[in-house]
């Protein structure tokens, strides 16, 4: 009999062991905590894990030990607002799960006490934990998720730096006008592939509506089911339709796997202009990049404007050394909205949640300061970043570059697409 | 199993009865949410867990399409409410009927099979079911839907934005109904019947006992119970999508709860969720974040470490401690 | 496609038929071949169809290991002890190779073979076309093995009757394992095929194993054979299903399939049970 009153016991204090461990860490005077939220494990865990050294470095360099030697973050240098406060970071895991991210969320509020929180990357997970944020009413800055709907909820405690679905594909279609002009070639025509995600829904929705707004005519439009094991008919039936310009959107897994299908089965789309994520992500680039060449793809940030903008070269030696890795897209993206953040508390000059909110609403970064091309960081009523600009990369030689807009450029756009029997 | 008083009722009784009160006061003690988060999703999936019981413990049809009801519970309440401003309560209502239905619809034909046909059947059913969802683009497709945020909080509306302490009772509500209903079964000829199609359907139906119907009943009451923890969970995140409802892990974390525990036992599926989501929560939380799985891998090794070494369940174990306590 | 799955499948249906236990972790299985390959690859600069014997051998010694280690401990438990001990071991094999390998993509990079052969109109990979070979090639192997030699008759008989078997003087122990062993080098091969022309992470299993699960129960468990035209059709349906719905629903016409066949043979289309 003791043997089960024990047990149960046994049980119950190990629950509230657990509760109680993590509030052991109650924040310190003169520490600002953030809480930061990345997949970490699982199918999307790639972003979470480049992104952690970046938000890192930025932490470092709010807390002087790194150093990056322009106006912008030398004022960051110590958090001169809050008299040399430290900023702690906790990161956690949510593995691509909504309901992990509200839960984490809600910890990281009530028990590590954080004054901010920043994530989540995947759309689905910054849904529910922005609402978490907004409810208790701490800040939430989104550096990545692209869903446009987030910023369409009425949160007032939610702010996105980095453009998102419809930003992009305005982009795009802009780019093809610009691009009909230049070279006296019609795009009248194009074909769609989008995975039954929520970023893939998302933007299979948007551009459907801004093809539809250009006037171009959209031949196929095709959902397939995220993480195939085969895409043979799916790029079939592209080859059938046969449209102007081939605009996928899809994750690493099956962005690889297109490639090599498509090369299995002769499949030579004369421009292809992909929505970012899986199509330009270093693995996709390393794994099939010299089958993948002249694919095109919106994009913030890309890899050769580093030597381009001093900011990034500096910040690119610095996470280099750290992670191993060029500077990409997607810790670029998270660079630039943790260190507004970052500014933002050093301007409230206090950790209240509050205040906080009022310095982001206040935000006005000029873009020469950023690591990205944007004309700048301002937010609008929604939360929403309104200075952001698109830029469009080409996959040439191995190697993103950046064909547009012409004055950023710098590469030429790879037309048409040499067919597969035209290579060597 | 034996019913749980053979050795000393009253004792027995007690401690039932001090762990209830204890759930019951817990909310005033840890006023922190994520305590109280980490006990409603042991509610939930005791929940969950204790509705599968009934169909694949006691009646022995190991079915691995749970999510399916738990999705159409989830889906219902919340657009009802979000186009016509139902009360998730009456939505709740409606999505129990739905999944029913479906249950029955679905029942019907794959209760043919047996075994791993039948389990494996139950997984084609809950992916392509999951599949037309994901591309039913009238209710969100794979975007999901957001339930809309009422202020302030309202019973009426099943959300509160103030306190957890509502959703703790509401799940500990939902968990003691499915404990009731099983200990219903438990005791009715009808548990006899399951007991009797689980052993050898074959014998139970020459006894007479009328196989087909007994077990569309088994899952009727299994996925009305499972689409009440659907419509649960939707007002507790407020946001739905496939993805996160409708998922095949999620039929099989309902299993594995059930089966670490112990299954056809009453206390079992319980006895799994107070162990199995604070170890899932708990490696999370102190190994998570670095990047390395480290949570996951831990997780891993004790389940199989489990399953090893405990293959009855944990309910097992007790069963042992207290024969030994007798022969004491 | 529809071979490797097949030889995917084959694997699982050996070990089930031989004790009746569905391996949750055949995916995991799967993904471990596909990154055994890789490395032999990257280090040793071995061609996938060079290093498949190493493979498969490999991953006969993995099936060994975990024979050994835990289902041997669990065979007498409830069926739904062993469904949790293998998912257990799925998610250790999954977290493990994060832990180790990362969670980067991996292809192999120009295999000897690439390229595609046209048939009329269509368009065939030669890396796919190689697999397939490669996989009847097993498959036959497989086959002969099992009904010919006097181990893979004695395999047999264990499957149909514990007891007679050890009674006739067989090491069903020694089987089992041996089951285990040769159930997952069929994987291995799979796996070194697929790495041919798939991309290589953790993660990689989960879908496959599903179609495995599918194929098997759709031929009939413990019926090899028919696992091979299982595994052919559900290749076939993924490819027209994909054509001729729409491609977000191919796979719900693979398990359309499934619930059709079953329905009118609850013992799919071969099985014995």
């Amino acid at each position: 009999m003791n043997g089960i009153v024990a047990r149960l016991l046994a049980v119950f204090v190990y629950v509230a062991i657990l509760a109680v461990l993590p509030s052991t860490a109650a924040a310190q005077p003169k520490e600002v905590v953030i809480g930061v939220l990345y997949p970490m494990s699982g199918p999307t865990a790639q972003p979470g894990i480049d992104n952690k050294p970046v938000v890192e470095i930025g932490a470092d360099i709010a807390n002087g030990a790194v150093d990056l030697p322009f106006p912008f973050y030398q004022k960051l240098k110590g958090m001169p607002g809050l008299k040399g406060a430290k900023i702690r970071l906790v990161f956690v895991d949510h593995q691509g799960k909504p309901e992990l991210g509200q839960a984490e969320a809600e910890r990281l509020i009530t028990q590590e006490k954080v004054q901010a929180l920043f994530g989540c990357w995947n759309s689905g997970v910054t849904a529910t934990a922005s609402q978490v944020a907004e409810r208790y009413g701490i800040p939430f800055v989104n550096a990545e998720s692209s869903s446009p709907g987030l910023t369409r909820r009425g949160l007032k405690w939610f702010f996105r730096t980095s453009p998102h679905d419809e930003h992009f594909t305005q982009g795009m279609f802009e780019f093809f006008r610009d691009f009909e002009k230049k070279k006296g070639v019609k795009i009248k025509t194009v074909g769609l592939t989008y995975d039954n995600s929520l970023f893939g829904a998302d933007s299979g929705k948007v551009m459907k509506e801004i093809a539809k707004k250009h006037g171009v005519e959209v031949v196929l439009d095709l959902q397939y089911k995220e993480r195939s094991t085969s895409l043979s008919s799916e790029v079939q039936r592209l080859k059938a339709a046969n449209p102007d310009v081939w605009m996928p959107t899809s994750y690493q897994t099956d962005a690889i796997l297109f490639v090599r299908t498509q090369k299995d089965l002769d499949y030579n789309p004369k421009m292809i202009m992909a929505q970012d994520s899986g199509h330009i992500s270093p693995d996709f680039v390393q794994a099939v990049g010299k089958d993948a060449e002249g694919t095109m793809s919106r994009a913030p940030f890309n890899t050769d404007l580093i030597a381009k903008r001093p900011v990034a070269t500096a910040l690119n030696a610095l996470y280099v050394k750290r992670h191993g890795k060029e500077l990409y897209d997607f810790p670029a993206r998270s660079f630039t909205g943790f260190m507004t953040l970052l500014d933002a508390i050093n301007r409230a000059g206090s950790t209240d949640p509050e205040a906080i909110r009022k310095a982001l609403v206040a935000t006005n970064i000029p873009g020469d300061q950023l690591i990205m091309t944007w004309e700048g960081i301002k937010f609008d009523e929604t939360g929403q970043n309104t200075l952001v600009k698109a830029i469009m990369i080409q996959l040439q030689g191995g190697k993103f570059y950046t064909v547009w807009p012409w004055d950023s450029a710098t590469k030429d756009v790879l037309y048409p697409i040499p067919a597969w029997k035209d290579r060597k | 199993m034996a019913p749980a008083g053979t050795v000393r009722p009253v004792l027995i009784r007690a401690v039932l009865g001090a762990l209830l009160l204890g759930a019951l006061a817990f909310p005033a003690v840890f006023t922190l949410p994520f305590p109280r988060h980490i006990m409603i999703m042991i509610f939930l999936y005791g929940t969950l867990a204790t509705a599968w019981n009934i169909i694949a413990g006691y009646c022995g049809q190991i079915s691995l399409g749970q999510a399916v009801f738990f999705g159409v519970g989830a889906y219902t309440s919340s657009l009802l409410f979000k186009e016509t401003g139902l009360t998730p309560w009456a939505g709740m209502i409606v999505g129990v009927i739905l999944a029913v239905i479906v249950s029955q619809i679905v029942g019907y034909p794959v209760f043919r099979l047996r075994g791993h046909y039948f389990a494996i059947a139950t997984i084609a059913v809950g992916e392509i079911v999951q599949s037309l969802i994901v591309n039913w683009d009238a209710i969100g497709g794979a975007r999901g839907v957001f339930v809309p945020i009422k202020r302030p909080d309202s019973f009426v509306n099943f959300q509160f934005h103030q306190s957890k302490a509502f959703y703790y009772y509401i799940a500990l509500a939902l968990l003691l109904l499915a404990l009731a209903v099983t200990r219903l079964i438990e005791r009715s000829r009808r548990g006899y019947f399951f007991r009797a199609i689980r052993e050898d359907q074959d014998a139970a139906a020459a006894l007479g006992v009328n196989v087909a119907r007994e077990k569309l009943r088994a899952l009727a009451i299994s996925a009305a119970l499972t689409a009440m923890g659907g419509t649960f969970y939707a007002q507790y995140l407020l946001f739905i999508d496939p993805e996160s409802v409708f998922p095949l892990s999620l039929s099989i974390l309902i299993c594995l709860v059930a089966v670490l525990g112990g299954v056809g036992t009453l206390w079992g599926p319980v006895l799994g969720a107070v162990v199995l989501v604070p170890l899932q929560e708990g490696t999370r939380v102190m190994l998570g974040g670095t990047g390395k799985a480290l949570d996951l891998l831990v997780y891993g090794a004790l389940i199989v470490g489990i399953s090893v070494f405990q293959p009855g369940g944990l309910m097992a174990l007790f069963a042992r401690s207290r024969t030994a306590g007798s022969a004491r | 496609m529809g071979f490797v799955y097949a030889l995917i499948a084959a694997g699982l249906s050996l070990i089930f038929g031989l004790m009746e236990i569905v391996n949750f972790a055949h995916g995991e299985f799967l993904m471990v071949a596909m990154y055994v390959t890789f490395f032999a690859w990257t280090l040793a600069k071995l061609d996938p169809l060079v290093s498949l014997p190493l493979v498969a051998l490999a991953l006969g010694g993995l099936g060994w290991a975990v024979y050994h280690g835990i289902i041997r401990w669990v065979l007498d438990g409830p069926m739904l002890a062993q469904i949790f001990a293998t998912f257990g071991l799925a998610v250790l094999l999954r977290s493990a190779a994060q832990f180790l390998f990362g969670i980067d993509f991996h292809t192999v990079n120009e295999p000897l073979l690439s390229g595609r052969l046209a048939l009329g109109p269509v368009f065939i990979g030669v890396p796919q076309l190689a697999a397939s070979v490669t996989a009847l090639g097993a498959f036959v192997g497989l086959h002969l093995f099992l009904s010919r030699s006097e181990t893979g008759v004695a395999l047999q008989a264990t499957a149909q009757d514990r007891q007679a078997a050890s009674l006739m003087g067989i090491d069903t122990e020694r089987m089992f394992a041996l089951g285990w062993a040769i159930g997952s080098a069929c994987v291995g091969v799979a796996g070194g095929l697929l790495a041919m022309f798939f991309y290589i992470f953790p993660d990689v299993g989960g879908s496959f194993a599903l179609l495995a699960y599918v194929t098997v129960a759709l031929g009939g468990f413990g019926n090899v054979p028919a696992t091979l035209l299982a595994g052919v059709l559900v290749g076939l349906v993924e490819a027209f299903g994909g054509l001729v719905l729409t491609p977000a629903l191919k796979y719900s016409a693979v398990f359309a399939l499934y619930l059709g066949v079953v329905l009118w043979r609850p013992q799919g289309l071969f099985g014995r049970f």
